[in-house]
Protein backbone atom coordinates (compact mmCIF):
# COMPACT_ATOMS: atom_id res chain seq x y z
CA UNK A 1 0.00 0.00 0.00
CA UNK A 2 1.18 3.45 -0.82
CA UNK A 3 1.48 5.37 2.42
CA UNK A 4 2.89 8.53 3.98
CA UNK A 5 4.25 8.95 7.50
CA UNK A 6 2.48 11.26 9.91
CA UNK A 7 4.34 14.21 11.43
CA UNK A 8 5.40 13.34 14.97
CA UNK A 9 2.60 13.23 17.56
CA UNK A 10 -0.02 14.46 15.12
CA UNK A 11 -3.31 12.57 14.77
CA UNK A 12 -4.75 14.70 11.96
CA UNK A 13 -3.17 17.35 9.75
CA UNK A 14 -4.35 19.57 6.89
CA UNK A 15 -2.92 21.03 3.68
CA UNK A 16 -4.30 24.56 3.61
CA UNK A 17 -3.09 25.16 0.05
CA UNK A 18 -5.62 22.58 -1.20
CA UNK A 19 -8.58 23.11 1.13
CA UNK A 20 -11.58 24.88 -0.44
CA UNK A 21 -13.54 25.20 2.82
CA UNK A 22 -16.57 23.08 1.86
CA UNK A 23 -17.32 22.17 5.53
CA UNK A 24 -17.76 18.46 4.67
CA UNK A 25 -15.00 17.20 6.99
CA UNK A 26 -16.34 19.29 9.88
CA UNK A 27 -19.82 17.86 9.37
CA UNK A 28 -18.43 14.30 9.31
CA UNK A 29 -16.27 14.57 12.46
CA UNK A 30 -18.03 12.86 15.38
CA UNK A 31 -15.67 14.29 18.02
CA UNK A 32 -15.60 18.02 17.21
CA UNK A 33 -11.90 17.98 16.36
CA UNK A 34 -12.20 20.23 13.32
CA UNK A 35 -13.70 23.67 12.74
CA UNK A 36 -13.63 26.47 10.20
CA UNK A 37 -11.86 29.73 10.98
CA UNK A 38 -12.07 33.07 9.21
CA UNK A 39 -9.48 33.45 6.46
CA UNK A 40 -9.93 36.61 4.39
CA UNK A 41 -7.40 35.47 1.78
CA UNK A 42 -9.11 32.19 0.91
CA UNK A 43 -11.79 31.95 -1.78
CA UNK A 44 -14.78 31.29 0.47
CA UNK A 45 -13.40 33.39 3.33
CA UNK A 46 -12.81 30.48 5.68
CA UNK A 47 -10.22 27.77 6.22
CA UNK A 48 -10.08 24.44 8.02
CA UNK A 49 -8.26 24.23 11.34
CA UNK A 50 -7.55 21.32 13.70
CA UNK A 51 -8.94 22.66 16.99
CA UNK A 52 -8.80 19.80 19.49
CA UNK A 53 -6.32 17.22 18.12
CA UNK A 54 -6.32 15.27 21.40
CA UNK A 55 -9.99 14.35 20.94
CA UNK A 56 -9.43 12.63 17.55
CA UNK A 57 -10.68 9.05 17.58
CA UNK A 58 -9.00 8.07 14.30
CA UNK A 59 -12.19 7.14 12.42
CA UNK A 60 -10.81 8.70 9.17
CA UNK A 61 -14.27 9.94 8.10
CA UNK A 62 -12.82 13.40 7.38
CA UNK A 63 -10.02 11.98 5.24
CA UNK A 64 -12.32 9.70 3.25
CA UNK A 65 -14.87 12.44 2.55
CA UNK A 66 -12.41 15.21 1.67
CA UNK A 67 -12.67 15.75 -2.10
CA UNK A 68 -9.51 17.85 -2.30
CA UNK A 69 -6.74 15.67 -0.81
CA UNK A 70 -6.37 18.27 1.94
CA UNK A 71 -6.77 16.31 5.19
CA UNK A 72 -4.89 13.29 6.48
CA UNK A 73 -5.24 11.07 9.56
CA UNK A 74 -2.38 9.13 11.20
CA UNK A 75 -2.35 5.37 11.38
CA UNK A 76 -3.43 3.63 14.58
CA UNK A 77 0.17 2.42 15.09
CA UNK A 78 1.58 5.95 14.97
CA UNK A 79 -0.69 7.71 17.41
CA UNK A 80 -2.74 6.64 20.39
CA UNK A 81 -6.18 7.95 19.58
CA UNK A 82 -8.68 9.03 22.22
CA UNK A 83 -12.02 7.36 22.89
CA UNK A 84 -15.18 9.26 22.12
CA UNK A 85 -16.63 11.10 25.14
CA UNK A 86 -19.93 12.86 25.75
CA UNK A 87 -18.06 16.15 25.87
CA UNK A 88 -16.62 15.50 22.39
CA UNK A 89 -20.07 14.61 21.03
CA UNK A 90 -21.53 17.81 22.47
CA UNK A 91 -18.69 19.87 21.02
CA UNK A 92 -19.25 18.31 17.59
CA UNK A 93 -22.95 19.19 17.81
CA UNK A 94 -22.14 22.75 18.94
CA UNK A 95 -19.72 23.30 16.02
CA UNK A 96 -22.35 22.06 13.55
CA UNK A 97 -24.94 24.42 15.02
CA UNK A 98 -22.41 27.24 14.80
CA UNK A 99 -22.38 26.96 10.95
CA UNK A 100 -19.24 24.76 11.18
CA UNK A 101 -17.32 27.76 12.54
CA UNK A 102 -14.86 27.66 15.42
CA UNK A 103 -16.55 28.04 18.82
CA UNK A 104 -15.67 31.25 20.62
CA UNK A 105 -13.83 30.50 23.86
CA UNK B 1 0.67 6.30 7.89
CA UNK B 2 -2.06 7.89 6.05
CA UNK B 3 -2.79 6.69 2.54
CA UNK B 4 -0.47 8.52 0.16
CA UNK B 5 -2.39 9.67 -2.90
CA UNK B 6 0.52 11.75 -4.25
CA UNK B 7 2.05 8.73 -5.98
CA UNK B 8 -1.07 8.40 -8.16
CA UNK B 9 -1.68 12.08 -8.83
CA UNK B 10 -0.37 14.78 -11.12
CA UNK B 11 0.21 17.04 -8.16
CA UNK B 12 1.13 20.04 -10.31
CA UNK B 13 -2.53 20.10 -11.43
CA UNK B 14 -3.84 20.44 -7.86
CA UNK B 15 -5.94 21.95 -6.35
CA UNK B 16 -8.65 20.44 -8.52
CA UNK B 17 -10.91 22.47 -10.79
CA UNK B 18 -14.04 21.06 -9.09
CA UNK B 19 -16.19 23.21 -6.82
CA UNK B 20 -15.81 23.02 -3.05
CA UNK B 21 -17.38 19.85 -1.67
CA UNK B 22 -17.86 18.21 -5.10
CA UNK B 23 -18.25 14.44 -4.92
CA UNK B 24 -15.99 13.91 -7.95
CA UNK B 25 -12.93 14.25 -5.70
CA UNK B 26 -14.26 11.58 -3.33
CA UNK B 27 -14.78 9.24 -6.31
CA UNK B 28 -11.25 10.00 -7.60
CA UNK B 29 -9.85 9.07 -4.19
CA UNK B 30 -11.88 5.85 -4.05
CA UNK B 31 -10.75 4.85 -7.54
CA UNK B 32 -7.11 5.46 -6.55
CA UNK B 33 -7.51 3.34 -3.40
CA UNK B 34 -9.20 0.60 -5.43
CA UNK B 35 -6.36 0.60 -8.00
CA UNK B 36 -3.87 0.42 -5.11
CA UNK B 37 -5.76 -2.50 -3.61
CA UNK B 38 -5.76 -4.32 -6.94
CA UNK B 39 -1.98 -3.90 -7.03
CA UNK B 40 -2.07 -2.69 -10.63
CA UNK B 41 0.95 -0.87 -12.00
CA UNK B 42 -0.06 2.57 -13.28
CA UNK B 43 1.61 1.71 -16.59
CA UNK B 44 -1.02 -0.99 -17.14
CA UNK B 45 -4.00 1.25 -16.37
CA UNK B 46 -5.71 3.53 -18.87
CA UNK B 47 -8.29 6.06 -17.75
CA UNK B 48 -10.58 7.29 -20.52
CA UNK B 49 -12.82 10.25 -19.74
CA UNK B 50 -15.40 12.13 -21.74
CA UNK B 51 -16.46 15.76 -21.45
CA UNK B 52 -17.90 17.36 -18.36
CA UNK B 53 -16.74 17.81 -14.80
CA UNK B 54 -16.08 14.07 -14.81
CA UNK B 55 -13.80 14.58 -17.82
CA UNK B 56 -11.26 16.26 -15.55
CA UNK B 57 -10.67 12.85 -13.97
CA UNK B 58 -8.11 12.05 -16.66
CA UNK B 59 -6.13 15.21 -15.85
CA UNK B 60 -5.51 14.42 -12.19
CA UNK B 61 -4.77 10.70 -12.16
CA UNK B 62 -1.21 9.85 -13.19
CA UNK B 63 -1.46 6.90 -15.59
CA UNK B 64 -2.19 6.50 -19.30
CA UNK B 65 -5.06 8.90 -19.82
CA UNK B 66 -7.24 9.92 -22.75
CA UNK B 67 -9.56 12.92 -22.61
CA UNK B 68 -11.99 12.18 -25.41
CA UNK B 69 -14.88 13.84 -27.22
CA UNK B 70 -18.33 14.27 -25.70
CA UNK B 71 -20.04 10.94 -25.09
CA UNK B 72 -17.54 8.90 -27.06
CA UNK B 73 -15.37 7.67 -24.18
CA UNK B 74 -16.74 4.10 -24.50
CA UNK B 75 -15.94 4.01 -28.21
CA UNK B 76 -12.33 5.06 -27.58
CA UNK B 77 -12.04 2.66 -24.64
CA UNK B 78 -13.36 -0.27 -26.70
CA UNK B 79 -10.57 0.32 -29.22
CA UNK B 80 -7.93 0.64 -26.49
CA UNK B 81 -9.08 -2.56 -24.80
CA UNK B 82 -9.27 -4.59 -28.02
CA UNK B 83 -5.75 -3.54 -28.97
CA UNK B 84 -4.40 -4.23 -25.44
CA UNK B 85 -6.50 -7.01 -23.90
CA UNK B 86 -4.06 -7.47 -20.99
CA UNK B 87 -4.30 -3.84 -19.82
CA UNK B 88 -6.94 -2.40 -17.50
CA UNK B 89 -9.27 0.25 -18.89
CA UNK B 90 -11.35 2.52 -16.66
CA UNK B 91 -13.92 4.76 -18.32
CA UNK B 92 -15.24 7.76 -16.43
CA UNK B 93 -18.27 9.61 -17.73
CA UNK B 94 -20.96 11.80 -16.26
CA UNK B 95 -24.68 11.15 -16.45
CA UNK B 96 -25.13 13.52 -19.39
CA UNK B 97 -22.00 12.26 -21.11
CA UNK B 98 -22.57 8.53 -20.60
CA UNK B 99 -26.35 8.25 -20.68
CA UNK B 100 -27.55 10.99 -23.04
CA UNK B 101 -24.95 11.99 -25.61
CA UNK B 102 -23.04 8.72 -25.26
CA UNK B 103 -26.04 6.58 -24.34
CA UNK B 104 -25.74 4.73 -27.62
CA UNK B 105 -22.11 3.79 -26.94
CA UNK B 106 -22.95 2.75 -23.38
CA UNK B 107 -25.66 0.29 -24.37
CA UNK B 108 -23.50 -1.24 -27.09
CA UNK B 109 -20.52 -1.53 -24.74
CA UNK B 110 -22.83 -3.36 -22.34
CA UNK B 111 -24.19 -5.56 -25.14
CA UNK B 112 -20.70 -6.66 -26.21
CA UNK B 113 -19.72 -7.30 -22.57
CA UNK B 114 -16.21 -6.03 -23.21
CA UNK B 115 -13.93 -5.93 -20.15
CA UNK B 116 -14.23 -2.20 -19.37
CA UNK B 117 -14.82 -0.60 -15.98
CA UNK B 118 -17.38 2.12 -16.67
CA UNK B 119 -17.93 4.61 -13.85
CA UNK B 120 -20.90 6.92 -14.35
CA UNK B 121 -20.63 9.89 -12.00
CA UNK B 122 -24.32 10.61 -11.62
CA UNK B 123 -25.00 14.11 -10.31
CA UNK B 124 -28.46 14.45 -11.94
CA UNK B 125 -27.50 17.46 -14.11
CA UNK B 126 -25.14 18.74 -16.79
CA UNK B 127 -22.94 20.49 -14.24
CA UNK B 128 -20.07 21.90 -16.30
CA UNK B 129 -22.27 23.64 -18.87
CA UNK B 130 -24.50 25.25 -16.23
CA UNK B 131 -27.48 23.02 -15.45
CA UNK B 132 -29.21 21.59 -18.51
CA UNK B 133 -31.63 18.71 -17.97
CA UNK B 134 -29.89 15.32 -18.04
CA UNK B 135 -31.59 11.90 -18.35
CA UNK B 136 -31.39 11.46 -14.58
CA UNK B 137 -32.67 14.87 -13.45
CA UNK B 138 -35.56 14.21 -11.04
CA UNK B 139 -39.04 15.41 -12.01
CA UNK B 140 -40.02 18.90 -10.93
CA UNK B 141 -36.49 20.27 -10.65
CA UNK B 142 -35.49 23.61 -12.10
CA UNK B 143 -32.88 23.48 -14.84
CA UNK B 144 -31.80 25.96 -17.52
CA UNK B 145 -33.72 23.96 -20.14
CA UNK B 146 -36.72 23.31 -17.86
CA UNK B 147 -37.38 26.68 -16.27
CA UNK B 148 -40.84 25.71 -14.98
CA UNK B 149 -39.72 22.34 -13.62
CA UNK B 150 -38.56 19.19 -15.36
CA UNK B 151 -41.32 16.90 -16.69
CA UNK B 152 -39.12 14.25 -18.34
CA UNK B 153 -39.24 10.76 -16.83
CA UNK B 154 -35.82 9.64 -15.60
CA UNK B 155 -33.46 6.80 -16.40
CA UNK B 156 -32.52 4.14 -13.89
CA UNK B 157 -28.95 3.72 -15.20
CA UNK B 158 -28.45 0.32 -13.55
CA UNK B 159 -31.63 -1.15 -15.06
CA UNK B 160 -30.50 0.18 -18.44
CA UNK B 161 -27.07 -1.46 -18.15
CA UNK B 162 -28.61 -4.69 -16.88
CA UNK B 163 -31.08 -4.86 -19.77
CA UNK B 164 -28.37 -4.00 -22.30
CA UNK B 165 -26.28 -6.97 -21.13
CA UNK B 166 -23.56 -5.69 -18.78
CA UNK B 167 -22.33 -8.57 -16.65
CA UNK B 168 -21.53 -6.51 -13.53
CA UNK B 169 -23.84 -3.72 -12.39
CA UNK B 170 -23.46 -1.82 -9.14
CA UNK B 171 -24.65 1.42 -7.57
CA UNK B 172 -23.01 3.38 -4.79
CA UNK B 173 -22.89 6.97 -3.60
CA UNK B 174 -20.25 9.38 -2.36
CA UNK B 175 -21.78 9.09 1.12
CA UNK B 176 -19.85 5.91 1.84
CA UNK B 177 -16.38 6.02 0.24
CA UNK B 178 -15.26 2.80 1.96
CA UNK B 179 -18.15 0.82 0.50
CA UNK B 180 -17.57 2.46 -2.87
CA UNK B 181 -13.95 1.29 -2.80
CA UNK B 182 -15.08 -2.26 -2.00
CA UNK B 183 -17.58 -2.32 -4.85
CA UNK B 184 -15.01 -0.84 -7.25
CA UNK B 185 -12.49 -3.55 -6.32
CA UNK B 186 -15.14 -6.23 -6.89
CA UNK B 187 -15.98 -4.74 -10.28
CA UNK B 188 -12.33 -4.30 -11.29
CA UNK B 189 -11.74 -7.99 -10.55
CA UNK B 190 -14.74 -8.99 -12.66
CA UNK B 191 -14.05 -10.01 -16.25
CA UNK B 192 -16.65 -8.37 -18.45
CA UNK B 193 -18.41 -5.02 -18.60
CA UNK B 194 -18.49 -3.53 -15.09
CA UNK B 195 -20.98 -0.70 -14.81
CA UNK B 196 -20.95 1.56 -11.74
CA UNK B 197 -23.65 4.17 -11.21
CA UNK B 198 -22.20 6.44 -8.54
CA UNK B 199 -24.44 9.12 -7.07
CA UNK B 200 -22.61 12.38 -6.54
CA UNK B 201 -23.60 15.82 -5.35
CA UNK B 202 -23.76 19.00 -7.44
CA UNK B 203 -24.83 21.65 -4.98
CA UNK B 204 -23.73 24.45 -7.31
CA UNK B 205 -25.52 23.85 -10.60
CA UNK B 206 -28.30 21.57 -9.35
CA UNK B 207 -28.57 22.76 -5.77
CA UNK B 208 -28.42 26.54 -5.98
CA UNK B 209 -31.52 27.22 -8.07
CA UNK B 210 -33.42 24.34 -6.47
CA UNK B 211 -32.66 25.74 -3.01
CA UNK B 212 -30.94 22.59 -1.80
CA UNK B 213 -28.25 24.33 0.23
CA UNK B 214 -24.56 23.58 0.40
CA UNK B 215 -22.64 20.30 -0.12
CA UNK B 216 -23.74 18.78 3.19
CA UNK B 217 -27.46 19.36 2.58
CA UNK B 218 -27.14 17.93 -0.94
CA UNK B 219 -25.43 14.85 0.50
CA UNK B 220 -28.38 14.48 2.90
CA UNK B 221 -30.75 14.74 -0.07
CA UNK B 222 -28.88 11.89 -1.81
CA UNK B 223 -29.05 9.84 1.38
CA UNK B 224 -32.85 10.08 1.21
CA UNK B 225 -32.85 8.76 -2.36
CA UNK B 226 -30.88 5.54 -1.79
CA UNK B 227 -31.39 2.37 0.20
CA UNK B 228 -29.14 -0.71 0.48
CA UNK B 229 -30.33 -3.55 -1.76
CA UNK B 230 -31.77 -5.67 1.06
CA UNK B 231 -33.60 -2.77 2.70
CA UNK B 232 -34.89 -1.64 -0.70
CA UNK B 233 -36.58 -4.99 -1.32
CA UNK B 234 -38.54 -4.66 1.92
CA UNK B 235 -39.90 -1.22 0.98
CA UNK B 236 -43.46 -0.59 -0.20
CA UNK B 237 -44.16 0.14 -3.87
CA UNK B 238 -44.61 3.88 -3.28
CA UNK B 239 -41.24 4.11 -1.54
CA UNK B 240 -39.57 2.03 -4.26
CA UNK B 241 -40.70 4.57 -6.86
CA UNK B 242 -38.58 7.35 -5.32
CA UNK B 243 -35.59 5.35 -4.05
CA UNK B 244 -32.70 3.55 -5.71
CA UNK B 245 -31.10 0.32 -4.44
CA UNK B 246 -27.33 0.38 -3.78
CA UNK B 247 -24.75 -2.38 -3.77
CA UNK B 248 -23.87 -4.99 -6.38
CA UNK B 249 -27.10 -5.43 -8.35
CA UNK B 250 -25.94 -7.95 -10.94
CA UNK B 251 -22.95 -10.23 -11.29
CA UNK B 252 -22.80 -12.74 -14.08
CA UNK B 253 -19.52 -14.70 -14.23
CA UNK B 254 -20.72 -16.97 -17.07
CA UNK B 255 -21.17 -14.38 -19.80
CA UNK B 256 -18.57 -14.49 -22.58
CA UNK B 257 -16.18 -11.55 -22.57
CA UNK B 258 -15.71 -9.71 -25.89
CA UNK B 259 -11.88 -9.82 -26.05
CA UNK B 260 -12.03 -13.60 -25.56
CA UNK B 261 -14.71 -13.90 -28.24
CA UNK B 262 -12.66 -11.73 -30.57
CA UNK B 263 -9.52 -13.81 -30.03
CA UNK B 264 -11.49 -16.71 -31.52
CA UNK B 265 -12.16 -14.60 -34.61
CA UNK B 266 -8.42 -13.90 -34.92
CA UNK B 267 -7.72 -17.62 -34.55
CA UNK B 268 -10.33 -18.54 -37.17
CA UNK B 269 -8.99 -15.95 -39.61
CA UNK B 270 -5.43 -17.25 -39.21
CA UNK B 271 -6.56 -20.85 -39.75
CA UNK B 272 -9.02 -19.84 -42.48
CA UNK B 273 -11.89 -21.63 -40.70
CA UNK B 274 -15.24 -20.48 -39.29
CA UNK B 275 -15.39 -19.05 -35.78
CA UNK B 276 -16.22 -21.62 -33.07
CA UNK B 277 -18.31 -20.26 -30.19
Amino acid sequence: MSSMTAPQNTPVWVDTSRCKACDVCVSMCPAGVLAMVQAPNSVLGSMIEVEVPDACIGCRDCELHCPDFAIYVADRGEFKFARITDEAKQRAEAVKNNHYRKLSA
Amino acid sequence: MAFNYEKYLRTDKLPTLWCWGCGDGVILKSVIRAIDKMGWSMEDVCVVAGIGCSGRFSSYIDCNTVHTTHGRAIAYATGIKLANPDKHVIVVTGDGDGLAIGGNHTIHGCRRNIDLNHIVINNFIYGLTNSQTSPTTPKGMWTVTAQYGNVDPTFDACKLADAAGASFVARESVLDPKKMEKVLVEGFKHKGYSFFDIFSNCHINLGRKNKMGEAIQTLNWIEGRIAPKKKFEALSDEEKAVKFPTGVLKKDEEALEYCEAYSKVIEAAQNKTKVQL
